[in-house]
């Protein structure tokens, strides 16, 4: 287990072009990555394609990584989840129809919460989702986690897409709410 | 339909990743220059990040990494757009190396400093900085031409406040107390001159800072509000 501090030093090490420290860090986070941009993608060889393209990202942008914004493991998982989203958005993903195991998240979010909770920073998170109706907390799982877009909810929760965007909001706002000091 | 004013709203449903493609494309765009909307989205991503651990790892492909490898191999042999990145590359390693070994000062200040990369080139061997301590803060852009000391400051998003001045400082170990560069008053470009009175190697060390004073500046002598930025200078282009 690397921790977040040694995390640190391979991305100083990556910035100064270090490949060695660069094969170190894909070792640390690639399983996590890939974890990630599988599930949003639901198609593993887009979400190989996408994982390459990440980490070469990666490589290119390690010196902007600064560590008063956050984790390192935040930063490159964001690099990752968003090409994943900018892909998903991009073509038609595959419908919610053929992977019925998206829509049964609601009765394992108990598990993904505990999941959540796990981490270092979950725990006021969880606390916070906890907090939502159960079916709008889903949605920000299944949005979050699963890359569910405003349609498939739509589809998902049989209400209009403007209905979705605006308890998702509504959310969200809750969240940070709750998330403030 | 984006609605521009909740920047805040946008930012997070880019990060929950609910936008469509055009959404996604407007956000991606802006955030370049947009600070508030860039910070929003720092912001967000901190708050949701503990999410991606309800995703259990997968681990990829055993030859991924050989074809990152080689994908980066192929970007190393390339001339064309390879040296401007490389350049840009180095002058964000010579930040970082200089804000790694910043002052005693700048630390006790226990600020976050945001730079900003420039997009469009200017004279080599000026020095220069976008300084910013997050999106709800004045951001100030300063450059500063070592050869004849000319320091230019430009407020980029800093509202004056009624009855508050920005006032420049330089930190240096060797001045003792910061010294102060004048007023930041206004908006538009000031051209400071004040920088003759120190050495090429101070001005290149030293820790720049902008602090919120009352109207007219510091009656002490040294910074009595709160600091706005604190940052230093890299050279251009090195």
């Amino acid at each position: 287990m690397t921790t977040p501090q040694q995390l640190v030093i391979l991305m100083q090490r990556v910035a100064r072009q270090d490949r060695a420290a660069f094969a170190e860090l894909y070792a640390a986070t690639s399983s996590k990555l890939f974890g990630v941009v599988l599930r949003i993608l639901r198609r593993r060889d887009l979400a190989d394609e996408v994982l390459q393209e990440a980490y070469v990202k990666i490589w290119e942008r390690a010196a902007d990584y600064r560590p008063e914004t956050g984790a390192v493991i935040t930063w490159i998982t964001t690099i990752a989840r968003n090409r994943a989203l900018d892909e998903a958005r991009r073509k038609r993903p595959d419908s919610v129809e053929d992977h019925p195991e998206i829509l049964n998240i609601a009765t394992d979010a108990e598990s993904a919460l505990a999941a959540v909770m796990r981490g270092e920073d979950g725990q006021r998170l969880t606390d916070c989702l906890k907090r939502l109706e159960p079916a709008r907390r889903d949605m920000v799982l299944l949005a979050y986690c699963e890359g569910l877009s405003r349609e498939e909810l739509a589809e998902k929760y049989g209400q209009p897409v403007n209905t979705i965007k605006t308890w998702l909001r509504r959310s969200l706002i809750q969240l940070k709410g709750c998330l403030a000091p | 339909m984006i609605n521009g004013d909740d920047i805040d709203g946008l930012a997070a449903e880019y990060v929950l990743g609910t936008l469509d493609q055009s959404e996604r494309a407007t956000v991606t765009a802006r955030r370049q220059r947009e600070p508030a909307l860039e910070a929003a989205i720092i912001a967000w991503e901190r708050r949701l990040a503990p999410l991606a651990d309800a995703v259990v790892p997968v681990e990829p492909s055993p030859d991924a990494l050989a074809k990152i490898e080689s994908r980066l191999r192929t970007r190393d042999g390339a001339t064309d757009n390879g040296a401007s990145v490389i350049q840009l590359k180095k002058r964000v390693n010579a930040w970082r190396a200089a804000a790694m070994l910043s002052s005693a000062v700048a630390a006790s200040l226990a600020i976050f400093v945001g730079v900003r990369e420039f997009q469009r080139p200017s004279t080599p061997g000026n020095l220069v900085a976008v300084l910013q301590k997050d999106a709800a803060s004045p951001a100030f852009l300063v450059t500063v031409n070592v050869e004849n000391r000319v320091m230019t400051v430009r407020p980029v998003a800093a509202p004056a406040e009624p009855g508050k001045s920005y006032e420049l400082w330089i930190v240096h170990d060797s001045l003792g107390a910061p010294k102060s560069l004048g007023l930041i008053d206004g908006p538009g470009v000031k051209v400071k001159p004040q920088l003759a009175a120190y050495k090429p190697d101070v001005i290149e060390s030293a820790t720049f800072a902008v602090s919120l004073e009352p109207e007219g500046g510091s009656t002490t002598g040294a910074p009595t509000g709160p600091v706005v930025f604190a940052g230093k200078v890299i050279p251009e282009g090195k």
